[in-house]
């Protein structure tokens, strides 16, 4: 990581470019480039010019193909024995990485809002583009690209990668088990549902960033919403385990991925991930609100 | 060296931070606050009806070779050899009213770990002393009265105990059995749930000079062999049920299983201690997100170069650091989980975890001690582990990820994995130092107390070691 001792790191150059830039800002606008545009523009500099940007983005793919790779060679292969009437979810197993993945994502997103509040540039931004419905809805856009782009490749990549061990260790058409392919309308579903989740976790996390503004703050609120429910539920004994389970945004979102005993899911797929949204759609709305009463 | 230069200096100005910083300050109280709040959200959230039984609970599952027994008899046998598969397997010689279950009976048996023993009726249980195998048993039955024996030679016999069963029929069935108690639990997880259920490790036991009198009426072939209560069934569908058999008189006998009336405390399996120090989840967020800001904030608003310049003795810093912030996070933390205790308990009862089933935990008692003691050392621990990894890594948001990644993640994605491999996930990230909170047996108790705090311990240490080798090398930044 470089090191910019006086400007303390990176936002604090991401903020002087930003100003470099200011004159440009003014020249596009005589040009008559919609203000979209140009916050578009302006959000994508500063998110792409953070150094941890890149670095997350890597984690993201990293950790959704390696940890998927690595769950994918664990499955037990019992199963394979017809006679125990058993089915492993394989699409599900392959993208275990999207636990850790996920991370990236809060990071990223919290890190494109609560890194300009840290070093002020947010001031700076607010002074170029005063309309903050539109700064927010970059922000949300760019934040939203970069998470859906390289979350496509992670998933892509763990699919790839699990092909071969899968049909390595006994996981063949043959054994009722064909390789895994975006064909099948399941595993489509759960594949592109990841990449949904992620999305999602990401607009979770801009919201409230936008509410909190302060790195550490943001990061322990997301990362307990997401992560201390599923270990409070163990703590909790039937019916409401039961459904703090089916109303927790990460098993909720979750259950996209499920291929295999639809039936037995806490919610469904499809009603899982709209949980996940109107959870993202909350704090999005309450960090929008915020953003625009509150002095920045 | 002047006064100013001391070691105290430091921690003097270390603790001001500590208590003037207003992220620190919050993050203690958030620390004790929501270990409380998860912990009685917790209590409130579980329940049990292990309360509605009250009536005793019999276990009565084991091998039996045996044929019934007209009248007043006596059996006599000599147990060779007993397989140890545990302290309280079993075998011996039974008199029981019939093959059904839960009948009353009367028996003599030997134990690796207990002896020579008379029990009788799910309740009597008599030591006949230590010695194992072999061993001489007798039993004689005159009326509805059993009397057991046992000899070290089988001339002279020495009266162990006598029971009454009252209602006996005047037949009854008599002969050789074999149990184990289980001996932990089998876990499956297959197609993405899991099942667990008591594991046994079948136990063999060989007679020989068996003598009954009156002999029996019919040829040698008259022994029936016969798994009373059933044979074990496994959570993986599998069955285990034991066997009998009988060459030149030599009788072997294979059994799992046991002859007892299971204690209240045995019959829920929840801990209620370690739920009701469960908030620690949230709580230890909290902690390590103390630990962090307690060294990146300095390093955010460049207080750290203030710091160091007048203690340039830069290891002598962190160690007060830490010094400071293990002996106040452990402080509120045994605030917290004092508190979640004390308050998840009434809580508890009125969810029907009630005695005797669940007898109210006893501060005085050392596996609760523990636990408590445990949770707020873990607490401390995290904060440190964030202090540590903060020190490292040196920015907030790369710290804070760090630390829950180690520590928080690896318990969640676990439960995808294979038994195996949840096990040892479990054993060596630093939520092993949470088996402190164990206070009895459970399937999942992957790590034993002790071991699992060493785990967390060494995390720890590692972190801090790297923080000040990294202090006194690097620029700051």
């Amino acid at each position: 990581m470089k090191h910019a001792p006086r400007f303390r790191g990176a936002p604090a150059i991401a903020a002087a470019r930003v100003s470099e830039r200011g004159m440009g800002v003014t020249a596009l606008h005589h040009r008559g480039g919609p203000g979209l545009v140009r916050a578009l523009h302006g959000e994508w500099t500063k998110l792409r010019t953070l150094p941890s940007t890149g670095w997350l983005l890597l984690g993201l793919v990293a950790s959704t193909v390696g940890l998927g790779a690595v769950t994918t060679w664990s499955i037990p292969t019992d199963c394979l024995d017809p006679d125990l009437g058993c089915r492993e979810d394989l699409a599900r197993v392959n993208l275990t990485g999207v636990y850790l993945a996920q991370i990236a994502v809060v990071v990223l997103a919290a890190l494109a809002v609560t890194a300009e509040y840290g070093t002020q540039t947010i001031r700076v931004t607010l002074t170029a583009e005063p309309r903050r419905g539109l700064v927010f809805v970059a922000k949300a856009i760019v934040v939203t690209a970069l998470v859906a782009g390289a979350g496509t490749v992670g998933v892509l990549g763990a699919l790839a990668a699990g092909r071969p061990i899968l049909s390595g260790n006994g996981f063949t058409t043959a054994a009722g088990y064909p390789p895994l392919s975006l064909g099948d309308e399941p595993t489509l579903r759960a594949a592109g549902g990841t990449v949904l989740y992620l999305l999602l976790v990401g607009l979770l996390s801009l919201g409230i960033g936008m509410s909190l503004r302060h790195t550490p703050a943001v990061l322990a609120t997301v990362l307990s919403a997401l992560f201390v429910w599923p270990i409070a539920a163990s703590l909790l004994s039937g019916e409401w385990a039961a459904r703090v389970m089916k109303y927790a945004p990460m098993n909720a979102g979750l259950a996209i991925q499920a291929t295999e005993r639809l039936d037995d899911l806490l919610i469904g797929p499809w009603q899982g991930l709209g949980v996940l949204a109107a959870y993202a759609a909350g704090t999005l709305l309450t960090g929008a609100v915020v953003f625009s009463l509150r002095d920045a | 060296m002047s006064a100013r230069d001391g070691f105290g200096q430091v921690l003097r100005g270390e603790w001001t931070k500590l208590v003037t910083v207003r992220s620190t300050v919050w993050c203690l109280f958030l620390t004790v606050g929501l270990t409380i709040l998860l912990s009685i959200i917790g209590a409130q959230g579980s329940s049990t009806n292990v309360g509605d039984n009250a009536e005793r609970l019999l276990e009565d599952r084991f091998h039996f070779m045996h044929q019934p027994l007209d009248g007043d008899g006596t059996i006599t046998a000599r147990v060779v050899r007993q397989e140890d598969t545990g302290d309280w397997a079993k075998a011996g010689i039974m008199i029981k009213q019939s093959t059904e279950p839960r009948t009353p009976y009367v028996a003599m048996l030997v134990t690796p770990g207990h002896g020579v023993r008379f029990q009788a009726d799910f309740s009597t249980d008599v030591a006949a002393g230590a010695g194992g195998t072999p061993a001489w048993l007798r039993l004689t039955r005159s009326g509805t009265t059993i009397t057991g024996f046992t000899s070290p030679d089988g001339a002279a016999w020495r009266q162990v105990g006598t029971a009454e069963l009252a209602g006996l029929p005047r037949t009854a069935e008599v002969g050789m059995f074999a149990a184990t108690p289980a001996s932990g639990t089998r876990v499956i997880r297959r197609g993405g749930s899991t099942t667990s259920s008591p594991d046994y490790e079948p136990s063999t036991a060989t007679f020989d000079s068996v003598r009954l009198a009156p002999a029996a009426g019919g040829p040698a072939g008259a022994w029936q062999s016969d798994a009373i209560g059933g044979g074990v069934e496994f959570a993986d569908g599998t069955t285990l049920v034991g066997e009998a058999s009988e060459s030149g008189g030599v009788f072997t006998v294979t059994g799992t299983g046991d002859i007892r009336e299971v204690p209240f405390t045995e019959r829920g399996d929840d801990d209620i201690v370690r739920n009701a120090l469960g908030g620690v989840y949230l709580g230890m967020i909290a902690a390590a997100v103390l630990g962090v800001l307690y060294v990146t904030s300095e390093y955010k608003t460049g207080m750290i170069r203030t710091t160091l310049t007048a203690s340039p003795r830069r290891g002598r810093v962190l160690v007060a650091k830490a010094l400071l912030l293990g002996t106040v996070t452990f402080a509120c933390g045994l605030v917290a989980s004092l508190a979640s205790l004390l308050g998840a308990r009434p809580i508890q009862r009125d969810r029907g975890f009630v005695p005797p089933f669940y007898p109210d935990p006893s501060l005085t008692s050392g596996t609760v001690l523990r636990a408590v003691f445990g949770t707020a050392a873990f607490l401390a621990l995290m904060a440190l582990l964030g202090l540590g990894l903060g020190a490292v890594i040196r920015r907030t948001a790369g710290a804070v990820v760090a630390v829950l990644a180690l520590a928080v993640v690896p318990g969640i994605a676990s439960s995808l994995l294979p038994v195996e491999g949840e096990k040892w996930l479990q054993r060596l990230t630093p939520l092993a130092g949470l088996a402190m909170q164990q206070t009895r047996e459970r399937w999942d108790n992957w790590v034993s107390p002790w071991p699992g705090f060493a785990v967390a311990c060494a995390y720890v240490a590692l972190a801090l070691a790297a923080a000040v080798l990294l202090i006194r090398r690097r620029d700051t930044a």
